[in-house]
């Protein structure tokens, strides 16, 4: 009986028949900095792959060019470290249901407007250095530092739900036209979710200071609700709806 | 011409090397490496505080667009313009606060440095004629800018 | 007629000035070796062209990085 079941399974594989689809993979390399990016093609057999570009991108890398070079870690959206375009849409490769329509090619792109470090890898280091200065951590007054626990009530705790899920992987950042054009100063809405998630945490005292950080035209007024951030979120989150929060709450300052 | 990417030869370099030394319109100001200011591991440092660029700014912009609601809309229900000469200035302000985005988001200071001061300069300017000629307006026309508008679709 | 050059020829001069001043804060025995490291890695790029201005950039954000990391004082040596 289980021998029978075996071989059925082998033969409806051996029926189906094969569903390639092409892969358009940005590609470049420091090595060569003289020979500009390419778009590079793969193709792969649908039915032969996983449900995930991520999938599709690792089988690309074992079984046909070892060169080629992503990050990815957890493979189940919660590191965030394959974040890249895919389809014209910045998401965790993890995260992506590949099209099955065969017909149509896939385009997959690093994060928009990053340098890169090579194919699908961006420098993110920037980014990093901008989250860092939010001082992503709990400033509490050494005079109302509790006895034992830090205590917050259920009500306070549940203001964060919607803003500790990020997990920085910048698909928003990148997919903001504002942080494309001025990154340099702007913050960029991963960032300012996460300056809002340490303003309106009750256990931190350091609400003003954080607000006084954001008081110039750059760091958070070149945000103008354009709203890619919340599109593309591929956790489901609403930055822009953040930024607002933290607008709303410093207008009368 | 030439392919891109092609070296010129030696007896052409004379001759392009004055007409390569310029690459887009404007000069700009050199940018640091990956954007990266100190070492990899300091943090970014903000602008200087200034209420009057941060909040202030932004509120005193959304009371602006609030106010003009209704002052947009009461001509069309009224039929004259009562409050004409209040909105011609504060839809004047909203364009004057709508280009000073624009620069700041296009022209930015850190990348085009005295340029981005000029183009201020000239909104600025631009405002204050355009002031003076919503002030002509008031006084020469009946009904105002709405006045004026009306007569645009009358004709 | 003086040479003019470019300002991202001039930036790259400027790196490569920075470079070979910067190695005179390393040890002396080791200094011959940071001006043929130095050499070599410029040599490398020679063939770009000029007009590639995305390489150059590239190279240019590069090199100063790397500038940044060796001129710490604990790199003593390289090779």
């Amino acid at each position: 009986m289980k021998l029978l079941t075996f071989t059925r399974s082998l033969a409806t594989q051996a029926a189906k028949l094969p569903n390639i689809k092409t892969f358009k993979i940005y590609r470049w390399n420091p090595d060569t900095p003289e020979i500009k990016p390419t778009m590079k093609s793969y193709q792969l057999d649908l039915n032969q792959t996983g449900p995930m570009v991520l999938d599709a991108l690792l089988k690309i890398k074992n079984e046909q060019d070892p060169t080629l070079t992503l990050r990815r870690s957890c493979r189940e959206g919660i590191c965030g470290s394959c974040a890249m375009n895919i389809g014209g849409r910045n998401t965790l490769a993890c995260l992506c249901k590949i099209d099955t329509d065969s017909k149509k090619d896939l385009k997959i792109y690093p994060l928009p407007h990053m340098y890169i470090v090579r194919d699908l890898v961006p420098d993110l280091t920037h980014f990093y250095k901008q989250y860092k200065s939010i001082k992503p951590y709990l400033q509490i007054d050494e005079s109302k530092l509790p006895e034992r626990e830090n205590i917050q009530s259920v009500e306070d705790r549940a203001k964060l739900d919607g803003l500790y899920e990020c997990i920085l992987c910048a698909c928003c950042s990148t997919s903001c036209p504002s942080y494309w054009w001025n990154q340099q100063e702007y913050l960029g809405p991963a960032v300012l979710m996460q300056a809002y998630r340490w303003m309106i945490d009750s256990r931190d005292t350091a609400t003003n200071l954080r607000k006084e950080m954001l008081q110039n035209s750059m760091s958070l007024y070149r945000c103008h609700t354009i709203m890619n951030c919340s599109k593309t979120c591929p956790k489901g989150l609403n930055p822009g709806g953040a930024i607002a929060e933290i607008k709303k709450s410093m207008a009368f300052d | 011409m030439f392919a891109p990417g092609i070296r010129s030869t030696k007896s052409l370099t004379s001759s392009i090397n004055i007409s390569i030394a310029k690459r887009g319109l404007f000069k700009t100001i050199p940018q640091p490496p990956g954007n990266i200011i100190g070492t990899v591991n300091d943090a970014y440092v903000p602008p200087p505080s200034n209420k009057l660029h941060g909040s202030a700014h932004w509120t005193f912009e959304r009371f602006v667009t609030i106010g003009m609601a209704p002052l947009i809309i009461s001509p069309f229900i009224t039929g004259t313009a009562p409050l004409d000469s209040a909105m011609a200035g504060l839809l004047l302000y909203h364009c004057y606060a709508g280009f000073q985005s624009c620069i700041i988001d296009y022209i930015p200071k850190r990348v085009y440095g005295s340029l981005h001061t000029a183009a201020m300069l000239l909104l600025t300017f631009g405002t204050f004629v355009a002031g003076y000629g919503v002030y002509k307006i008031e006084n020469e026309e009946k009904d105002g800018v709405f006045g004026l508008l009306k007569k645009l679709w009358v004709n | 007629m003086a040479k003019k050059f470019s300002g991202l020829q001039k930036e790259a001069l400027t790196l490569y000035r920075k470079c070979l001043r910067s190695v005179y804060e390393k040890p002396v025995e080791n200094r011959q070796n940071w001006f043929s490291y130095i050499h070599s890695e410029f040599n490398k790029y020679r063939k770009v062209s000029r007009r590639d201005f995305a390489t150059i950039e590239h190279l240019l954000r590069l090199g100063n990085r790397r500038y940044e990391m060796y001129k710490n004082p604990s790199i003593k040596n390289v090779h």
